[in-house]
């Protein structure tokens, strides 16, 4: 089995999103999803472009041509899966982010752990 | 009836974004119009990056540092060869002929960045060389016309284009551009 590569922060947003969003990952729905994710931070569409072509050329999404629709001027959208390599990147990742929440719970308590992020969410909001 | 995007805003959107991104930037572009500024803004924000990232997608480092080392060897090997080596002593004479080196370079990443992947031909490499060495004269006939100090001459401009078009052409057929990666069904 191949070991996923290691994903970035932004990455694992993307591949969120695009998990999430099952069948309708496309570019606007996945900017807006990760919009929400990355929230107060505002996101821009060609981030988003940039990211869904490297995690392609990583082999942890694919990607296909829909049907064009008149909502978008006649123009076709394309649609982003993820693969096999993109969920077990993103197991990984979310492991990760578990052991560190784990860390920090035995260090300062489970109340402590809370405050403590929801403290960083008001600095980092405001 | 949804308000859409000025089709001239599209059309001067259509020739910048690479073909083969373009489908789908340009509908998501139109998707999100919600007023000029903000159209303006999300086309800012948004093909810049496209451009990028399809340079980086077409981009082979390893191929450019040969095309980039055969093109300078074939500029520097005419001057050499060609009875005007005097230009390789002279005070910023490499730097000279690193100028059509340069700009043919320049001129390869964007035609391979802007290559429309659906349209192919077994021509195409030596079809591309030749307009970007094209570009590497129309370079050179703006510094004859405005500053000929730093214009290359003429005779190692035309020998030196030739073998470039022979080298350049054949390591673009030995080492074919990887711009089909596995995309699901298209």
């Amino acid at each position: 089995m191949a070991k996923p590569p290691s994903v970035g922060q932004f990455e694992q947003l993307v591949l969120t999103a695009v998990l999430t969003l099952k069948e309708d990952a496309y570019g606007v729905t996945i900017h807006e999803k990760v919009g929400e994710l990355a929230r107060p931070k505002s996101i821009s569409l060609g981030a988003v472009y940039v990211t869904l072509d490297r995690l392609e050329d990583k082999g942890l999404v694919s990607s296909w041509l829909s049907e064009p629709t008149a909502e978008r001027g006649g123009r076709a959208k394309r649609c982003y899966r993820m693969e096999a390599l993109g969920e077990r990147a993103l197991q990984e990742s979310t492991a990760t982010a578990q052991r560190i929440f784990d860390a920090l719970v035995q260090a300062l308590g489970k109340e402590g752990a809370r405050q403590w992020g929801k403290r960083w969410g008001k600095e980092a909001s405001g | 009836m949804k308000a859409a995007p000025s089709k001239t805003a599209e059309t001067i959107l259509g020739i910048l974004i690479p073909p083969a991104c373009r489908e789908e930037v340009l509908g998501d572009l139109h998707e999100r119009y919600a007023g000029p500024v903000r159209y303006f803004g999300d086309a800012l924000s948004a093909v810049p990056c496209v451009i990028v990232s399809r340079i980086r997608r077409t981009t082979d480092p390893q191929v450019l540092l040969m095309e980039a080392f055969a093109l300078y060897l074939s500029f520097v090997g005419v001057a050499r060869i060609s009875g005007q080596s005097s230009i390789l002593y002279e005070p910023w004479g490499l730097l000279r002929l690193a100028i059509p080196t340069a700009v043919t370079l320049i001129a390869l990443v964007l035609a391979d960045a802007y290559a429309d992947p659906a349209k192919r031909s077994p021509i195409k490499p030596m079809v591309q060389t030749a307009f970007c060495i094209g570009l590497a004269f129309l370079s050179q006939a703006t510094f004859w016309a405005t500053d000929p100090d730093l214009a290359v001459p003429l005779r190692i401009m035309l020998y030196g284009a030739g073998i470039s078009l022979v080298l350049v052409s054949a390591l673009r057929v030995f080492f074919p551009k990887d711009d089909n990666r596995p995309r699901g069904a298209t």
